[in-house]
């Protein structure tokens, strides 16, 4: 990971910094975009890193790094999957908070499984369990990056995560 | 289920071309299809102390002067257009990414080129040029002559392989 002096440096606007953050994102935010936007992962992450590059000067905090352009990995990602219109998602298909889908899918799911298995929900959606999974982040986080509120976001969990792991378990 | 098996993006050469241009205002980034394969045009581009002086007309002669794997440090002396000037560059050379930059961190080079997707007898090329100092407005000033560099190279690199007269 590159350290906040390099962040820094890149911000002012030194090409070799900059150099080194884009490279040092790429593969974090490619898993992103390739999860949620699948076919179209490629252009998303591209955008996201053009977006990242042009406003880099703007993110404050060096240590946000991640955090900052993983939401605008999130963004172009989502409008990517679902034929370039923007979020904000509908909160309601916020469906798999607090679900963990090592316990629907077994190991030794196959890439191709795992494809077939997101190309079934919506991009919103696979943007939720790639947070969970990949990421790692609770409800409050997730909710953040996808910029809806919690409260929003628990209230509808409930009848939307059975739904959720009815297709992951088909 | 393990990370390795979600579906991954990649950041293309030329995206990555595309990104740095975005957060670099003094330089200027020019794009094309090249009529040739990617192996002939990164062929040529790749072997760069004999492409680029014969591309680029800023260029007289360049060497390598220390590599490393995909790093290298190469010296170059300007034409006498630019006062035979010497400078120095620390290159990342990778399969379709050459990255440039002079010592002092002035001035960048990025050259990028993948398969065109949709013919494989054709080349995608990116080209990026250009200073790296602020204000902004020195930037701005030296994009017009930048955008020509960037062309004339491009030019260059087609007449090197015998595209154009």
């Amino acid at each position: 990971m590159v350290d906040e002096a390099t962040v820094r440096r890149a911000q002012r606007g030194d090409a070799a910094s900059l150099e080194a953050v884009l490279r040092d994102l790429a593969p974090y935010l490619g898993r992103i975009c390739g999860a949620i936007a699948l076919d179209a992962g490629d252009d998303a992450l591209q955008e996201a890193m053009v977006a990242i590059a042009r406003n880099l000067g703007s993110l404050r905090e060096p240590a946000a790094l991640r955090g900052w352009a993983r939401r605008i990995a999130v963004r172009e990602a989502v409008r990517a999957g679902r034929g370039g219109r923007a979020i904000p998602v509908d909160p309601a298909t916020l469906d798999p908070l607090g679900l963990d889908p090592r316990t629907l899918v077994p190991d030794g799911t196959t890439a191709v499984e795992v494809r077939e298995v997101l190309a079934a929900l919506r991009p919103e959606q696979r943007a939720v369990l790639v947070l969970r999974h990949l990421d790692g982040l609770d409800e409050t986080e997730m909710a953040e990056v996808l910029g809806v509120a919690r409260g929003t976001v628990k209230s509808r969990l409930h009848r939307a995560r059975a739904a959720f792991r009815e297709r992951w378990t088909a | 289920m393990t990370a390795e098996t979600w579906p991954t993006a990649v950041l293309r050469p030329i995206g990555r071309a595309r990104a740095l241009a975005a957060g670099l205002p003094g330089t200027a980034i020019q794009e094309g299809v090249i009529d040739a394969p990617f192996d002939r045009v990164w062929g040529f581009i790749a072997d760069l102390e004999r492409s680029v002086p014969e591309f680029d007309v800023d260029v007289a002669r360049i060497r390598i002067v220390d590599r490393d794997g995909s790093r290298l440090r190469i010296r170059a002396r300007s034409s006498w257009r630019m006062a035979g000037l010497p400078l120095g560059f620390d290159v990342d050379l990778e399969d379709g990414w050459c990255w440039m930059v002079a010592r002092p961190r002035l001035y960048v080079v990025a050259m990028a080129a993948e398969p065109d997707p949709d013919d494989p007898g054709r080349t995608r090329y990116a080209h990026l040029e250009g200073i790296t100092v602020r204000p902004r407005a020195l930037a701005r000033a030296t994009r017009w002559r930048t955008r020509h560099h960037v062309a004339s190279d491009v030019a260059g690199i087609e007449r090197a392989l015998g595209l154009r007269p």
